[in-house]
């Protein structure tokens, strides 16, 4: 019973890490249409440079963490200017490709400027580890989940009021319309890959304060794709119910599984396995939309 | 611009000609001289460069019907050829079945495995589809590392040498032979399928699947058809890649090398016979110059950062698939058809 506890807690835990680098996918994808799929490798490539910032130059945290944020930023906005803004108005398949070129381009960028294969952040958290009825949890996957939340409602907040924010939801609704109100658009789609980069920075140091950081981190971008799918594409509050979902299922199932399947890593597949699911059952995912195409 | 100027179709087996004209044929001839007695000019390492481009092009030949044809994008393209080449492996060495026996299996056992993981294709399409080919190729390269008793796990499986009736393929050479033969006979396959009924329900499901539907174009078959051919294609490859290099094992079916088949495609030219063979050694190219450079480079320049050599050749790859798809969407093909229509006009060019 101990065991199971635990193992909800901290699934649900990862789950909310998850949840908050599939918003990044959300933002991109509702404004944009461009379906990133180097989503792994940012979240790689940020955590290599917060190791690079707070270990290897050990900056204090609050002068090497904003720097973090700030060069998420600036990488978002590269990334949108040089890559994605000749590409408006092309084929899906031409934008998901440049992702997928621009995901093996980091994943050289990394190799290139850190050999080594893994690594471990300073630690951001209290060691001492806390008690939740007969389960035993160390203190970053409370603050990890807790620091989702708190970044969700913001974001919320920040789409709900703010009128960049509102100019999002509105591009993200009708692209043409909002051009005709004299709404620049190309600015628009830089400003979610700015959060998207963002996002994927907080999830990548939070990801890594609690395993480390490795090759494997690419992975969370899978696992980023399984939660979009399920809770759909273009739903915020999707990705945030979906995320938490995921990681129960990854823990627990995985927890549990180990046990009768003998196969080593079903860890890795459980994702993908519930991407075919969900393809199969429902396509849109839980909040998605519907689309009904007209020819 | 098909045809050099003044030449004029007079009847349907002239318009349907693949190779025209007098200089086609030449140049066809000359080509196919010039192929089979490549062992004779090149070395070993040469010749195992160009095994490896006639493998590829054969698995992306299978990708461009798939996807460059049929618009269903697949990112999973290597775990069909992992699927192909255990198939091949399992029933050459397990139940001593001939070898091409085993080629032809493993091509419709991926075939059948790419229709299985191509059925949510009729309901979704674009980055769904992207997601659950990628989700393919997870799940077949777990079953391979898992299956132990089958598959041999991590460390693979030991392959034959190819063999056709008591003629054992076992050097570079005769292997090179086999590889070509059956290059040539996909590449052939691949143009004259594009051009019979089915391929051109493919072109008329990408570019509109609705249209096509109500033209009467059965999607549901004609997507599983795409996806049996495509990865029928990719079976064949990844059973040469198996065979030739004597051991079938996961490494070699990674999800970089799905990437970059797509890259590979995308390259050489979406949607034309010529563009994958143009993608194929465009890569496998610049990957023999990085691996012959880097290691120089290193040692010229020790300021260079520790992972430059091996860290240089994807960061290069994904620069390539990124410029490609900024400056020329159309690929290397279309660059070749400017190229062709320029000479022929030449002097008198518009």
């Amino acid at each position: 019973m101990a065991q199971l506890l635990q193992f909800t807690i901290t699934g649900l835990a990862i789950g909310m890490i998850y949840s908050l680098i599939a918003l990044g996918f959300v933002v991109v994808w509702k404004s944009s249409g461009v379906a990133n799929l180097s989503l792994g490798q940012l979240v790689l490539l940020l955590s290599w440079f917060t190791y690079s910032m707070l270990a290897q130059a050990g900056l204090p945290f609050y002068f090497g963490l904003p720097l973090v944020i700030v060069f998420a930023l600036l990488l978002g906005w590269i990334i949108e200017r040089i890559i994605l803004r000749p590409l408006i108005a092309q084929p899906i398949l031409s934008l998901i490709t440049v992702t997928l070129g621009l995901a093996y381009f980091i994943e050289g960028i990394v190799v290139i400027i850190w050999p080594q294969s893994q690594a471990s952040l300073p630690r951001l958290f209290p060691m001492e580890t806390v008690h939740i009825g007969s389960a035993v949890v160390t203190q970053e996957y409370l603050w990890a989940a807790l620091i989702s939340v708190v970044l969700f409602i913001l974001l919320s907040l920040y789409f709900r009021y703010n009128r960049m924010g509102i100019a999002m939801r509105a591009t993200a609704d009708d692209q043409k319309a909002v051009q005709a109100c004299g709404i620049p658009v190309t600015k628009i789609f830089s400003r979610s890959w700015m959060f998207a980069c963002v996002l994927a920075a907080v999830g990548g140091i939070l990801m890594s304060s609690i395993g480390g950081i490795r090759q494997g981190l690419t992975e969370t971008g899978l696992l980023a794709f399984s939660v979009v799918i399920l809770g759909g594409l273009d739903s915020f509050a999707g990705a945030m119910i979906a995320g938490p979902i995921i990681g129960l299922v990854e823990t627990v199932g995985s927890g549990y599984l180990a046990n009768f399947i003998k196969w080593p890593e079903i860890r890795t597949v459980i994702p993908f396995i519930i991407i075919i699911i969900v393809m199969c059952v429902k396509p849109y995912g839980l909040f998605g939309e519907n689309r009904i195409e007209r020819i | 611009m098909d045809l050099p100027s003044g030449t004029r179709n007079y009847n349907y087996a002239e318009d349907m000609a693949i190779f025209r004209t007098k200089t086609h044929w030449f140049l066809l001839f000359a080509l196919l001289v010039i192929l089979f007695t490549a062992p004779l000019w090149f070395g070993n390492y040469w010749l195992s460069i160009a095994n490896l481009i006639g493998i590829t092009i054969i698995a992306v030949t299978g990708l461009n019907i798939l996807t460059g044809y049929c618009g269903q994008l697949s990112i999973g393209h290597a775990g069909f050829m992992a699927v192909g080449a255990y198939t091949s492996v399992i029933l050459t060495t397990r139940f001593n079945l001939p070898f091409l026996v085993g080629l032809i299996c493993a091509g419709v056992m991926a075939g059948i495995i790419g229709m299985i993981f191509g059925i949510p294709s009729l309901r979704v399409k674009g980055f769904y589809l992207a997601i659950s080919t990628i989700a393919a190729q997870a799940i077949i390269i777990w079953v391979i590392r898992g299956w132990t008793s089958v598959t041999g796990g991590y460390t693979g499986l030991e392959a034959s040498p190819a063999s056709i009736g008591n003629l054992i393929l076992k050097s570079q050479t005769s292997e090179f032979f086999l590889i070509l033969i059956i290059t040539i006979i996909a590449i052939f396959a691949a143009k004259n399928l594009v051009r019979t009924r089915v391929g051109r329900a493919f072109v008329a499901i990408r570019d509109n699947d609705l249209a096509a539907e109500v033209m009467g174009i059965n999607l549901f078959r004609y997507k599983l058809t795409a996806f049996f051919i495509g990865c029928f294609f990719a079976g064949i490859a990844g059973a040469l890649l198996a065979h030739t290099s004597r051991l079938a094992s996961p490494e070699y079916f990674s999800f970089t090398n799905s990437v970059l088949y797509i890259g590979m495609i995308i390259i050489g030219g979406l949607g034309t016979t010529i563009g994958p063979i143009f993608g194929v050694i465009f890569f496998q190219l610049l990957n023999v110059l990085v691996t012959k450079l880097s290691p120089a480079l290193q040692s010229a320049f020790p300021h260079l950062p520790g992972g430059f050599t091996s860290g240089i050749a994807p960061m290069l790859f994904g620069l390539a698939i990124i410029l490609f798809l900024i400056f020329e969407p159309r690929g290397i093909a279309h660059r070749w058809q400017l190229f062709k229509s320029a000479y022929r006009f030449w002097p008198f060019s518009y």
